[in-house]
Formats: structure tokens, C-alpha cells, sequence
């Protein structure tokens, strides 16, 4: 309940300080000694709030299907390339995190690539993974240019759930593990009763990051890598139409961050069957 | 029968280098079956070294650590010993009972015969109401009933315990000391017990073995005859003089 009222509050903040801004602020924005400080505020930077609401009922263009029903749809089609990339994101990263946890001569030499992987700018490494990519194909189905942003998705994803992940691993104190090994169990018996259920509250956070980045990552591929159908290109193609009809812009702009809050949602999900006595745990100490 | 039997231990850590340590000096020491044994010593003199050679949580160095009558290392993967720490080291997100059934469960206990036996091991330690919560509902010295009760689950031969007391109050402290000894005596269970109070090993002790530091070694046995284990003994005289005794195998 607090969480709920939490974030509406956060919304009405939100929506005093842009409307506030709008108000008060200097239409051709501030400048100091020629530099800008402060945005413009006029209807063609800032549309009025209610603008961008009333534009998602209207029609995309003369005639067409409303604005809502483009961007949702939108939105469920790069939804499910997150999902994808999201799922194949957080299988590398654990399998990563088990392999350093396992071998320390790998977490040694490993760590810093995985590190490194993520310096490497996604604008250059999204025509990459397509011409490497358009050669593949899974026995008799191709590789899909969806694919092509999953695997960008994936490759944003993967990075918190292996270091999360990793040191929630290597979490437990030493006297578990030298209980494990006082009842002679191996390193998977270890894994499965002590590292892993110690690793959760590592996972969870880990999960969320690795969420919000898959949605980067697919709106981001979906964008450098010219896919038509998900909302990275229709902010794009939008944006494009930002000085005749700069609500529409931002009625893309509010289906990504929907996008983003819905797999959130659903990674936080996931969490509460496995946190549940966890949780109770903490509401008894308190 | 010996229950634990140590002949020529040396340990030494990080060999060859130049922060090598002899944590433990030529130690022998032979722990009779239903004894009850505690290593005494200040900080550093190997006690919880020795332990863990016991365990074969470590390796020695040179000499030879037989536990039940087998090598360490066979004694360790047929759960010859149960072992329990100064924290007591449960799994937060298992309940008590399924803490217990633990280390039943990494012998492939059937389902039925574990969670009787957590029952039982429960009800030794008087948590029988308690299967159903988490540790972290119960306080230290709750917990460390549960340790107890964990590390007597598979029924061991061998109980090693850490320190197991340290962290608790002293009123803690000495219920569960009174509680531990009828445990080992019901279940016939041979205890090394690692403390660095005089008072609990003498009270809880056949015998104190009494250590120094650098090198870790043994200067004294003292064999410990109480007329009882109750709270009377913690009056008598030959309570007393046994105290003294260790007291002064410490100093000198």
C-alpha cells in the first residue's frame, strides 16, 4: 500500500515539477553568460502534459489506427525481443557467475572481459552481431533480424546477473562451507544447498538491472539496427515529426518507459514466491 | 575404543614463505569413546587448528589424525562427526526442522526417517514447538540448540564443537552447559570441545587439554573428577582445585 501511494506521489511530483517548469520558466530558456542552463519551455520543447495524453487518442496520421493502439503494439513487439534477450541474458550470466565461482583461475581471468564488455559502445556493436548473424541459421529456420536485437538485449543483460550473481555466490561465510564439507558434499551439493539459496538476495537485484538493461539494449538495437515494428523505431520515426507535432514524440517516449516499468514488473514477480519467507524473516525482526 | 586418536600432528601454514606459521607443534592426543575433551588456550595456540585436523576441514602437515578407528578423511565422507561453530551458522531460509534434516538430507535420508529424526533431535534440545520457524526468529542461544541438534542428526559417534558457547550470555551460557552434558551422555557421544573458558571446561570435562601458543603445542592433560554435573559441582571443592590446576598449566 505505502509502495502504491509511494509511486503516485513520485508521478505527481513528476508532473508538478514538468508543468511547474512549463509555468514559470523562460519559453526560450535561461542562459547565463551565453551558455544554456535551463531548457526551453515552449509548446514545441515541452508540450503541455494533457497534449501528450489527448495525442494518444487521436490518430497516428489522417485516417489511421489510434496513436495508443501504434505504440502498444509497439511496445509488445520489442517486449518480446526483451524477453527473449532477457532470458538468453540471464542464462550467460549464470552460467558465467558458476564458472568463476567454480574455477578461480577463470573469475580471475574472466572478470575483467566481462567488465570490458560493457565500455564497448552498442552503436558499434549492433552491425557487428548483424553481418555476423545473417549467415547463421538453426537448422532450417534463419536467423531473424529480431534476433539480431535479442542478442544486443542479451549482451546488456547478462553483465549484473554474472557479477550479482557471482558474489552472491561467494556470500556464504566460510563456516557453511566448511559445514557442507564437514558432510562430505561436493561442490554441486554445495551449489544447490548453500551458495545458490544465498545467492537470491544477490540474484533479485541483479535481475531488475539485468531487466532494465535488456529493454535499453533492445530499444537501442531495434534503433541502429533499422528493425521496423518495436517502439525504439517508432521514437525514432516520431521524433523525426518532433516540429510539427512534438506530442507525438513523447507519447513514444512514455510507451518505453511503460515497457521498461511492465518488465520490472514482471522480474519483481518472479521474486516473490522464492523471497517469500525471506521477507517474512525481516517483517519479524523488525 | 578411541574416538579420536592423534599421533605427530604438526600443521604448518603457508610453508616455504615468509609468513609461514607453525600453528601446531608435534601434538599427540587420544580421545577415549564417551569422553568428553576440551581444548583450552589463549588466542593463536592452535585449539581450533587441532579441531578442524579433526575434522579434515585442514590437512596436517606431518602425523597421522584417525577418527572412529578410520583415516580423517574416510571419517569426514561417512559423517563420522558432527561438528557445530561459535555461530551458529544456520541456513536463514530453511526452517529449524529442515536445518536439522540437513545433514540427513545429503545422505539420501528417505523423506519420513528424516523428518522423524529432526523430531527427535528437536525434542533433545527442548525446540520441539519451534521446527516450524526460522532462525532468525529465535535468539542465540535458540540457535545454537539448533546447531546442536543438527550436528547430532546423523547421530555421529563425534561431536566437535568451537566454541559454541562464546557468543552467548553467561546464564545462556551455563544452561546449555548442563544441557550439552546430558545430551552427551544420553546419546553416548565422545565431544572435543574448543573453549577459552577455565570454568566451562572444567565443568563440562573428562579431560582439559590445556595449549600454548607459538608454536601451538600441548603443556598439560589434567583429568577432571567432578562427584556430579549439576549445579552442585559448580560449588565443590574439587571444581575448584581443577580450575586452579588448569589456571596454572595456562600460566606457566
Amino acid at each position: 500500500m505505502r509502495r502504491v501511494f509511494g509511486a503516485l506521489g513520485g508521478f505527481a511530483a513528476f508532473v508538478a515539477l514538468w508543468e511547474g517548469y512549463k509555468a514559470v520558466g523562460a519559453p526560450e530558456g535561461t542562459a547565463v553568460w551565453g551558455v544554456h542552463i535551463l531548457p526551453r519551455t515552449d509548446d514545441l520543447s515541452m508540450p503541455h502534459l494533457y497534449t501528450v495524453i489527448q495525442r494518444l487518442g487521436h490518430p497516428e496520421l489522417a485516417g489511421g489506427r489510434p496513436i495508443w493502439r501504434v505504440v502498444l503494439d509497439a511496445c509488445l513487439f520489442t517486449f518480446g525481443i526483451t524477453a527473449a534477450g532477457f532470458a538468453a541474458g540471464v542464462l550467460v550470466g549464470f552460467l558465467l557467475a558458476a564458472l568463476m565461482q567454480r574455477f578461480g583461475v577463470i573469475e580471475r581471468g574472466l572478470l575483467p572481459y566481462v567488465v570490458l564488455s560493457q565500455t564497448v559502445p552498442l552503436v558499434a556493436l549492433a552491425p557487428l552481431v548483424a553481418g555476423w548473424s545473417g549467415r547463421l541459421s538453426f537448422g532450417p529456420y534463419p536467423w531473424q533480424d529480431w534476433m539480431t536485437v535479442s542478442t544486443i538485449a542479451a549482451y546488456l543483460a547478462f553483465f549484473p546477473v554474472a557479477v550479482g550473481l557471482l558474489r552472491g555466490l561467494q556470500s556464504p561465510p566460510a563456516s557453511g562451507v566448511e559445514l557442507m564439507r564437514s558432510y562430505a558434499a561436493g561442490w554441486w551439493r554445495t551449489f544447490v544447498k548453500l551458495r545458490l539459496p544465498s545467492a537470491l538476495p544477490f540474484l533479485f537485484p541483479a535481475l531488475r538491472l539485468a531487466g532494465a538493461a535488456a529493454v535499453v539494449g533492445a530499444v537501442v538495437g531495434e534503433i541502429s539496427t533499422g528493425t521496423r515494428g518495436g517502439i525504439g523505431r517508432l521514437v525514432i520515426e516520431y521524433a523525426r515529426e518532433a516540429t510539427s507535432d512534438p506530442a507525438k514524440v513523447y507519447t513514444a517516449m512514455l510507451g518505453a518507459a511503460l515497457l521498461g516499468l511492465a518488465v520490472a514488473g514482471f522480474v519483481s514477480l518472479l521474486e516473490i514466491p522464492l523471497m517469500r519467507h525471506r521477507r517474512r524473516v525481516e517483517v519479524n525482526v523488525i | 575404543m578411541t574416538a579420536v586418536s592423534i599421533a605427530g600432528v604438526t600443521k604448518v601454514f603457508n610453508a616455504g614463505r615468509s609468513d609461514e606459521v607453525t600453528a601446531l607443534s608435534d601434538v599427540d592426543l587420544t580421545v577415549d569413546s564417551g569422553q568428553f575433551v576440551s581444548l583450552i588456550g589463549p588466542s593463536g595456540c592452535g585449539k581450533s587448528t587441532l579441531l578442524r585436523l579433526i575434522a579434515d576441514l585442514i590437512e596436517p602437515t606431518s602425523g597421522t589424525v584417525t577418527v572412529a578407528g578410520k583415516p580423517a578423511r574416510q571419517a569426514r565422507r561417512d559423517q563420522e562427526y558432527g561438528i557445530a561453530f561459535q555461530q551458529a551458522g544456520l541456513f536463514e531460509w530453511r526452517t529449524v526442522r529442515r536445518n536439522v534434516e540437513l545433514p540427513l538430507e545429503l545422505r539420501r535420508t528417505p523423506r519420513q526417517q528424516r523428518r522423524a529424526r529432526a523430531e527427535e533431535m528437536l525434542g533433545l534440545v527442548g525446540l520441539s514447538d519451534f521446527g516450524g520457524h526460522y532462525p532468525a526468529q529465535l535468539s542465540g542461544g535458540m540457535q545454537q540448540r539448533v546447531a546442536i541438534a543438527r550436528a547430532l542428526a546423523v547421530h555421529p559417534p563425534l561431536l566437535l564443537m568451537d566454541e559454541p558457547f562464546g557468543a552467548l550470555d553467561e546464564m545462556t551460557r551455563e544452561r546449555l552447559q548442563t544441557e550439552l552434558l546430558q545430551i552427551c551422555a544420553k546419546t553416548e557421544t565422545s565431544t572435543v570441545f574448543v573453549t577459552h573458558s577455565i570454568s566451562e571446561a572444567v565443568f563440562l570435562s573428562d579431560k582439559v587439554v590445556v595449549m600454548s601458543a607459538r608454536p601451538g603445542r600441548i603443556v598439560a592433560t589434567i583429568d577432571v573428577e567432578l562427584p556430579s554435573r549439576d549445579e552442585a559441582a559448580r560449588q565443590s571443592t574439587a571444581y575448584f582445585d581443577t580450575v586452579t590446576a588448569v589456571r596454572k598449566a595456562l600460566r606457566s
